[in-house]
């Protein structure tokens, strides 16, 4: 029981300091990452225009949300994995159903669990023909490791890394769910 | 006036390909051909050269280092540029635009602002709650002036009295006196004040408040805030022009046109994803926005309040702080 008060107040200690506004990294980074599918953009945006069902990401165990599909609507992502610890914490910024698309930003996040700061993505899907579309993702973020040299598990490359892994992953499995079948 | 390929700009506007500057065709290529852009681009770690009376991109030079603020001399002839990770300042002479030295700076120097005189540079340490002193021409750093927490905009008054600093973690901005540099205060800001901008007449301060989306006006006679304005998602820079600020809004892509006179927004115009520096032409005809996902420079007529151009850059734009230098015709190298 002890042992768990320390790790619940350390793992609280580490999102306070993941979650103040402090002094960032020199450079802000960048990720595109886009798939093409072979379904209709109404389809595809029907699969992800819920801020709060996240559930077709593979990494995604669990969303909990509140305040609908408007700006500053927040959601908890718990991530597979990590007993259930490892959570994202989300707020909506601009959401456009006729653009098939939405902004969000990270509330606050472990650097254990994702290596950045300051993080805002949108997520955009586009018709590319009567049956065929493009989602696209773009994220703007600065690395874990607030400072100059930083250790390397929070550097630019590790932030970057770990982007890209979650936007092909989810891109991927998107597509994959989206072409299976026709429905 | 009509240029004949001017209507065939607009239809085609805003797609980035065409890379033109609408309104440099407006203003005519002699006027106006000395204002020259100098954008940092972060991602790639160079500066872009833009000549804003051509339509193109003039140079790209290496800097390295994570090139961020930028501040033209006020004769035109230099342009002083951070790099917060590699810890310098390069200094570039403009006609041609070249790399002529670097000055060692320890910390992050971010936020630069240079004396109206052109004797003094004013650089932030982002990391080390300080700003250095440096002189302009032999690099020497000539005093060390502690502020608050993650200082980030500097600015210098018109008169050349007052140095200002944006404590982006302490909420405030620090005033200096630039002869004895004294700190004359601080005033509180809104949640995180990032970049910063004197009114012309030097009379105002103002702050762009990125936690708090807002942007902090202070009389400066009195050291006390006059009001602040909602702007859009995310301020981070703002110039102020013919009785109005132009405020980037990052998240929102969005500028907000804010009226010095009624404190209120009067049009919010669509730039592009992520607009960070901004800055004025001399004339205040036009300003101008780096956008920091799309790789463009956006120019805005400040008559119509409409995005009239855009070129592309390098990748990664920030141009944070004075990056238009006005650059004297006959300037020796």
């Amino acid at each position: 029981m002890i042992i768990r008060t320390k790790h619940f107040m350390l793992l609280a200690a580490c999102g306070v300091v993941a979650s103040t506004a402090a002094a960032h990294g020199p450079a802000r980074l960048k990720v595109e990452h886009s798939v093409d599918i072979q379904a209709p953009a109404e389809k595809v945006w029907a699969r992800i225009a819920n801020f709060h069902d996240m559930s077709w990401h593979p990494a995604i165990a669990s969303t909990q949300g509140s305040g609908g599909n408007v700006p500053d609507a927040t959601r908890l992502l718990t991530l597979k994995g990590g007993d259930g610890k490892a959570t994202i914490e989300e707020a909506l910024s601009k959401y456009s159903a006729e653009h098939m698309s939405y902004m969000y930003k990270i509330a606050k996040v472990d650097v254990a669990v994702l290596p950045v700061t300051n993080y805002a993505a949108t997520i955009t899907v586009t018709s590319t023909g009567p049956s065929s579309s493009k989602v696209e993702w773009r994220g703007g973020f600065y690395r874990g490791y607030p400072n100059n040299d930083p250790p390397a598990n929070l550097n630019d490359d590790a932030a970057i890394k770990a982007v890209t892994g979650i936007y092909q992953s989810g891109l991927d499995a998107l597509k994959a769910e989206m072409e299976k079948g026709g429905r | 006036m009509a240029h004949p390929s001017l209507a065939h700009i607009r239809d085609r506007m805003p797609s980035v390909n065409t890379l033109v500057v609408a309104c440099a065709l407006l203003l005519g290529r002699g006027a106006w051909a000395a204002e020259v852009a100098f954008v940092t681009t972060q991602s790639d770690d160079s500066v872009s050269v833009v000549a804003l009376g051509e339509d193109r991109l003039a140079a790209t030079l290496k800097l390295g280092g994570k090139p961020a603020g930028v501040a033209a001399s006020p004769d035109g002839r230099h342009v002083y540029i951070t790099s917060p990770e590699g810890g310098y300042v390069s200094v570039l002479g403009t006609r041609p635009p070249a790399l002529l030295r670097r000055i060692a700076l320890k910390g992050g120097p971010l936020g630069i602002a240079a004396h109206p005189d052109g004797g003094r540079l004013y650089v932030a340490d982002w990391y080390g709650s300080r700003v250095f002193v440096v002189d302009a021409a032999s690099g020497d750093i000539l005093d060390e002036l502690p502020t608050g927490l993650s200082p980030s905009g500097v600015a210098v008054s018109p008169d050349g009295t007052l140095l200002a600093t944006a404590d982006r973690d302490s909420d405030q901005v620090s005033l200096f006196s630039t002869v004895d540099h004294r700190l004359i205060g601080t005033v509180g800001t809104g949640k995180r004040p990032f970049g910063l901008g004197f009114t012309p007449d030097g009379r105002r301060l103002m702050s762009a408040d990125v936690g708090s989306n807002t942007v902090t006006v202070i009389d400066l006679a009195s050291r006390s805030v006059l009001g602040s304005v909602p702007v859009g998602d995310r301020p981070y820079a703002l110039t102020v022009t013919g009785g109005r600020a132009f405020v980037t809004n990052q998240y929102a892509g969005t500028v907000s046109v804010l009226d010095l006179q009624s404190l209120k927004v009067i049009a919010t115009i669509e730039t592009g994803e992520y607009p960070e520096g901004i800055a004025a032409s001399a004339d205040g005809r036009h300003v101008y926005v780096a956008n920091w996902f799309d790789n463009t420079l956006s120019c805005i007529d400040t008559a119509s309040l409409r995005v009239t151009g855009r070129v592309r850059t390098g990748d990664g734009p920030r141009a944070f702080g004075a990056f238009i230098a006005d650059v004297p015709e006959a300037a020796a190298h």
